[in-house]
């Protein structure tokens, strides 16, 4: 299967969702 | 970047159906806009929004693929629960238990469950149900305990 298609701005992110009717699962990393 | 749950199969087939995902860097010496609005003070730190951003459910720190698989699923129930659509919330609870019996968010989506269908009956056997499900499955859990007071309720 294809990767998940990650949105990395959150702004756009919520764009999205709302025009999906969509919940956003976010996650916070850090490059340790 | 942290690919640990990522790398399989079923995680990546269950956000991709039930949400729209998004990563965001951390920097500890400099923290990022978004970082401040969540407040966010370790990683990894994962977070289950509603579509307008607020958040419904946290997780922070390592989780192996079915506590993630189960915080998920939790955490579209309490999306649900929050906004008062108690029977969609139930059947996401319902299905963290069914799906994920051993998963240290189940205890939480039993008690939840019962809660809903208080909330969705005013039946407060309801809430004894919560607390013989959760002193019987998951005796050690905070959830049990949480739920004692229930143990009163006759059913």
């Amino acid at each position: 299967m294809a990767e998940i298609k990650w949105e990395r701005e959150f702004s756009a992110a919520l764009e999205r969702a709302k025009a999906a009717k969509k919940p956003i699962y976010l996650d916070f990393w850090f490059e340790g | 970047m942290n690919t640990g749950p990522y790398s399989s199969e079923e995680v990546k087939k269950y956000i991709e159906e039930q949400f729209i995902p998004v990563k965001s860097e951390c920097f500890w010496d400099k923290r990022t806009d978004l970082m401040k609005r969540f407040a966010v003070k370790w990683t990894p730190t994962l977070l289950v929004l509603d579509a307008e951003g607020g958040e419904h459910h946290r997780v922070v720190g390592y989780v192996p693929n079915d506590d993630f698989l189960a915080h998920l699923e939790l955490g579209l129930g309490k999306i649900a629960f929050d906004r008062d659509r108690y029977a969609e919330a139930r059947d996401h609870f319902q299905a963290v238990v069914d799906r994920h019996p051993e998963a240290g968010a189940t205890p939480e989506a039993v008690f939840l469950h019962g809660v809903a269908g208080y909330w969705k009956t005013h039946d407060a056997k309801s809430l004894r149900r919560i607390y013989d499900t959760l002193s019987a499955r998951y005796p050690q859990s905070e959830w049990a305990r949480r739920s004692k007071p229930y143990a009163q309720v006759p059913l």
